[in-house]
């Protein structure tokens, strides 16, 4: 296996009532190891005080995204040799636009209440969850099969967009995601939601969702086709109104 | 009539499972977890929703127990499974062997099990191994970790409990008379010590039960046992792949999401709130997760990681009972107000709670029946929506 | 969970400003607001300078004399050029928003981005020499 490294893990701190601040910890890592070992190291022998979310360790649950280096990452599938060198910092920070709860952990509510809200699927037909970069295993026999859907709701993207920094009304990239997923033919309520000042005209092309999704949901694509499916049902109705 | 009160330390699957039994019998629950929920063992299954197979031959109460609970998830809370069914295959002569009292164990313990020849198998499943021998389709399935535990949760706090994270029990409040009445905590978040009394704790932390139990001066024989889990970058399969043999190491391959994830092994360890992951045992999943599916060999490494199961020591490592056991500590040790609810596998989370909830009712006088094989759980986002 | 109500304004020029840890699609999201400022200043100056005509032939000649400032002519070649480089990204995100090469919007950033810096260089230079 490779050699340790010496690293410094840079730690946001922040409790209840008191100001933000970063706590250096220098810990000797495993560059193969992932951000994530790093931080449990520094709770499990360094200072049990350090408040951060974490269950599955492989990219399911979503509970463990955090900005390392000022990018957005899920951290249980982040090499540490993909985001610093030997000797270097490893700056961790908790994700942006969700107030924060404590040090690394954000309170992600309004995520879930909005996908919630508008009906995004957790569970969906094989077929549907992986129309778009099927992976080579796919064929038309796996029809019949339902799978976890690949958003695995972990906010990066939300953290990401500079039209999320401005606006907590803005639905996000995750949740119009999941509405394009669906679908909004024929859904007069969905198409209200989303053709809104704080629906899918607040993207500004930024394009940061897709750029750290860690999950192949490509977010900034769906927003684009979703803003097609509008156009469409609103020149559908117009025309059938009479 | 005030209700009864009641502190469950651990928000894993247990914790959450008992919370959601004992608020629907009545009870102001309060859950209390150090990390956030599912930070523990919990979050960190594979995600396998057992048919028994596995126990059918060996440990057939488990067995049981694992079929009735797999039926009865499907039923309360779909969102969260995969449901598409697992496959049993025998690559060689020692498999092949083991076929007639697989068998007989499934049968003995109603899994419902199908035969299959190669060719069929390989139809199902073009990347398994196409020198397998025989399969049997059973009804296994993937479900996600932590969203399970959430529509649990969800549920429980529709129905008043209340989750508190970041919050660590430092220690059991005592009567001085043997008895617990409570629990010190500590607020992680606001870095704030409080009290919190109650009728009845429930120690619902799995892998860490010893160390709660001895806070009051009890003991739990459970064993922290961890296990090497890793998961692929590409969905080789769409159902989990078991391979037919007496249960070993890493002989489970289960579809989720867009990966596989291969596992387990086993050994003891002490320290249990940091296991690093062996490398050794990395390589021994790559080898027997390569023999069910040859793919995985060209597949990325996506994440790898261990996650310890609470055994109940009768017995060691692959021969203890894989059931689970409630301890009434006025019986074990003479304290009152403290139960222990450990070992057991997430597939039978609902049946642990329901064990814990009837021994906690039974303790403080309460006819109050199990009604969770009827209720059918909340979505899991709803957890963040609902107040405490 | 407090519930502050984050609506867009002047004053979060920092939250979307920030070009830490962005990638093309985040420079470029930069790129074009800061263009569009850069711009409507360039039109209050305009309208402002524009206005001092309206005082007569001497007023007239200083305005040519300023014109011709060295310092001048590179300020109005950066509002050329933001003009190009507002308007080609504007024409990438009127692609993008109808589907078209979403995909590839890096490389159309990229490509679109050399034509609007050949494009300066052709106008500083027509504009330094005439």
């Amino acid at each position: 296996m490779s050699e340790n490294w010496n690293i410094t893990l840079k730690v946001s701190r922040q409790k209840e009532g008191e100001k933000p601040h970063f706590d250096e910890f220098k810990i000797e890592v495993d560059p193969d190891e992932y951000v994530l070992d790093a931080v449990e190291r520094v709770w499990a022998f360094m200072d049990r005080t350090v408040c951060f979310r974490h269950a599955c360790h492989h990219s399911t649950c979503g509970a463990c995204g955090m900005r390392v280096n000022n990018v957005e990452k899920l951290t249980c599938i982040t090499y540490i040799r993909d985001v610093t060198h030997d000797g270097g910092v490893l700056k961790l920070e908790p994700l942006r636009n969700f107030p924060i709860i404590s040090d690394l952990a954000v309170d992600m509510g309004s995520l879930y209440n909005r996908l919630e809200t508008v009906g995004v699927r957790a569970i969906l037909p094989a077929p549907e969850a992986e129309i778009e970069n099927p992976p080579a295993t796919w064929d038309s026999a796996d029809q019949q099969y339902i799978r976890l859907a690949d958003c695995i709701e972990c906010g990066l993207c939300i953290s990401a967009c500079p039209s999320a920094a401005t606006s907590s009304e803005y639905l996000g990239p995750a949740v119009l995601a999941g509405v394009q997923a669906n679908g909004i033919k024929g859904n007069p309520e969905m198409l209200n939601i989303v053709d809104a000042e704080d629906g899918v005209w607040r993207c500004h092309s930024a394009f940061e969702c897709t750029a750290v999704c860690p999950s192949y949901v490509d977010p900034a694509r769906r927003i684009m086709n979703l803003r097609t499916q509008v156009i469409k049902e609103r020149f559908t109705r117009l025309f059938h109104k009479a | 009539m005030s209700k009864p009160q009641a502190i469950i330390v651990g928000a894993g699957f247990t914790g959450a499972a008992t919370a959601h039994d004992l608020a629907l019998r009545g009870f102001d629950v309060t859950v209390i977890e150090r990390g956030d929920i599912c930070n523990g063992t919990s979050g960190r299954t594979h995600g396998l929703l057992h048919c028994g197979g596995r126990y059918a031959v060996k440990d057939q109460e488990s067995a049981i127990e694992c079929i009735d609970e797999n039926i009865l998830l499907r039923k309360i809370v779909p969102q969260v499974i995969e449901p598409n069914g697992g496959l049993f295959i025998a690559l060689n002569e020692s498999d092949l062997q083991y076929r007639d009292v697989f068998i007989q164990g499934c049968e003995a313990c109603h899994i419902p099990l199908e035969e299959l020849t190669p060719e069929q198998a390989l139809r199902l499943e073009p990347n398994i191994n196409p020198k397998l021998l025989t399969a049997f389709l059973i009804p296994d399935g993937t479900f996600d970790p932590l969203r399970l535990a959430l529509s649990f949760a969800a549920t429980a706090k529709k129905n008043g409990a209340k989750f508190r994270i970041f919050t660590e029990a430092t220690s059991l409040i005592l009567d001085g008379k043997g008895g617990v009445i409570g629990v010190n905590i500590l607020d992680r978040a606001s870095n704030k010590p409080y009290e919190l009394r109650a009728d009845i704790v429930v120690n619902a932390t799995g892998a860490w039960a010893g160390e709660i139990a001895e806070m009051a001066g009890a003991s739990v024989p459970v064993k922290p046992t961890p296990g090497v889990m890793v998961a692929y970058d590409q969905r080789f399969v769409q159902r989990a792949i078991n391979r037919l043999n007496t249960p070993g190491d890493g002989d489970i391959v289960l579809p989720q999401r867009r990966m596989v994830v291969v596992g387990t092994t086993s050994f003891e360890i002490d320290d249990l709130d940091y296991v690093p992951v062996l490398e050794d045992h990395v390589k021994l999943m790559l080898e027997r997760g390569a023999e069910l599916i040859p793919g995985i060999r060209n597949a990325r490494v996506r994440g790898k990681y261990m996650a310890t199961r609470p055994l109940i020591s009768s017995g060691s490592g692959r021969s203890a009972a894989r059931t689970f056991k409630c301890y009434d500590h006025k019986e074990t040790h003479n304290i009152d107000g403290l139960v222990t609810i450990t070992g057991g596998k997430a597939t039978t989370l609902r049946a642990m709670a329901e064990g814990t909830a009837d021994m906690v009712c039974k303790k403080l006088g309460l006819n109050a029946p199990c009604t969770t094989k009827d209720v059918l759980l909340l979505s899991y986002r709803q957890y963040y929506s609902l107040p405490n | 969970m407090e519930n502050q109500r984050n609506r867009p304004s002047p004053s979060k020029f920092w939250t979307w400003f920030n070009p830490i840890g962005r990638e093309t699609g985040g420079w470029a999201f930069i790129l074009n607001r800061v263009t569009a400022l850069g711009l409507v200043f360039y039109l209050y100056i305009h309208l402002l300078v524009l206005s001092q005509l309206a005082m007569g032939p001497q007023a007239y000649d200083n305005f040519l004399a300023l014109m011709s400032n060295p310092m001048i002519i590179f300020g109005e070649v950066l509002v050329v050029a933001a003009g190009i480089i507002h308007g080609l990204n504007g024409i990438r995100i009127v692609l993008t928003t109808f589907g078209v090469g979403v995909t590839r919007q890096k490389q159309l950033f990229y490509g679109l981005m050399a034509v609007a810096l050949i494009a300066a260089f052709v106008f500083a230079f027509r504009m330094f020499t005439a």
